[in-house]
């Protein structure tokens, strides 16, 4: 139960960080007026990145009811992992070695953490 | 970079999101620490006991904190790479893990494990962020 909600939140804030991204790069990127960015703020891509991380919110939160947040916490770092595979293959951004290198290591602290 | 506004807009808003997204899900926790505490009988309408309202509270500060790192988060999506700007967001694994084992609140047990465990992600994301690489968008 724990780990299919820790998952579901993992998926839905990693769509959101992608979605973001998006609406970072085509609806604010150069503009400068205020009015410009509330407009951006209800493109389509920020408004379905909002809906992600409103769910993945929720679904957080149950989380948090149920296990400590310095357990809990650290497993949200899929979530970097998620989004470095999808700048690398969906926003085609050059990934280092390094930066995969970075992710190894992210993901033998979460295992480590998970196994107390 | 230059016509994305001064350099130090692009540090001010990645520092105001770590901190703000740690204390956030400090608050968070805290939150359903009291609606734990609080147990299924008191949850009620209206809202009369202490632990209920307490956590509503601390929910809703979290809940402030974490929208507001959302604001500054978008600030720094339009001046850097995600592939830079995300691991970095990382470094409040610390804060949140030094907060929830030091908070009186909260008080989180610290293990060997779980101190070596944060360590590792923060050196996975120095590793990742830290390359000296064209970060910019």
């Amino acid at each position: 139960m724990n780990s299919l909600l820790l998952l579901l939140a993992v998926a839905l804030l990693s769509a959101s960080q992608v979605l973001q991204k998006v609406g970072a790069s085509r609806r604010l990127a150069g503009t400068t007026k205020p009015a410009q960015w509330i407009a951006a703020l209800f493109s389509p891509e920020l408004l379905a990145a909002i809906a992600c991380i409103v769910a993945g919110t929720a679904l957080w939160l149950a989380v948090l009811y149920r296990m400590d947040v310095s357990r809990a916490f650290p497993f949200l770092s899929l979530t970097t992992v998620v989004v470095m595979a999808a700048s690398r293959w969906y926003l085609r951004e050059p990934v280092t070695l390094h930066r995969w290198a970075g992710v190894a290591l992210i993901v033998a602290g979460i295992a480590l953490v998970a196994s107390t | 970079m230059t016509t994305r506004g001064a350099r130090w807009i692009g540090a001010a808003a990645l520092t105001a999101s770590i901190v703000l997204s740690a204390l956030g899900q400090l608050a968070m926790k805290n939150g359903m620490r009291h609606l734990h505490l609080a147990g299924a009988a008191e949850i009620a309408w209206p809202i009369t006991s202490p632990a209920v309202r307490a956590a509503i509270f601390w929910t809703v500060l979290g809940l402030a904190a974490y929208g507001t790192s959302l604001l500054t988060w978008l600030a720094v999506l339009v001046r850097y790479r995600l592939s830079y700007a995300y691991p970095l967001l990382a470094l409040s694994y610390v804060l949140v893990y030094v907060g929830a084992t030091h908070w009186p609140q909260l008080l989180e047990p610290a293990t060997p494990a779980r101190t070596l465990g944060t360590l590792l992600i923060l050196a996975g994301v120095a590793l990742a962020s830290l390359t000296g690489e064209r970060a910019d968008r």
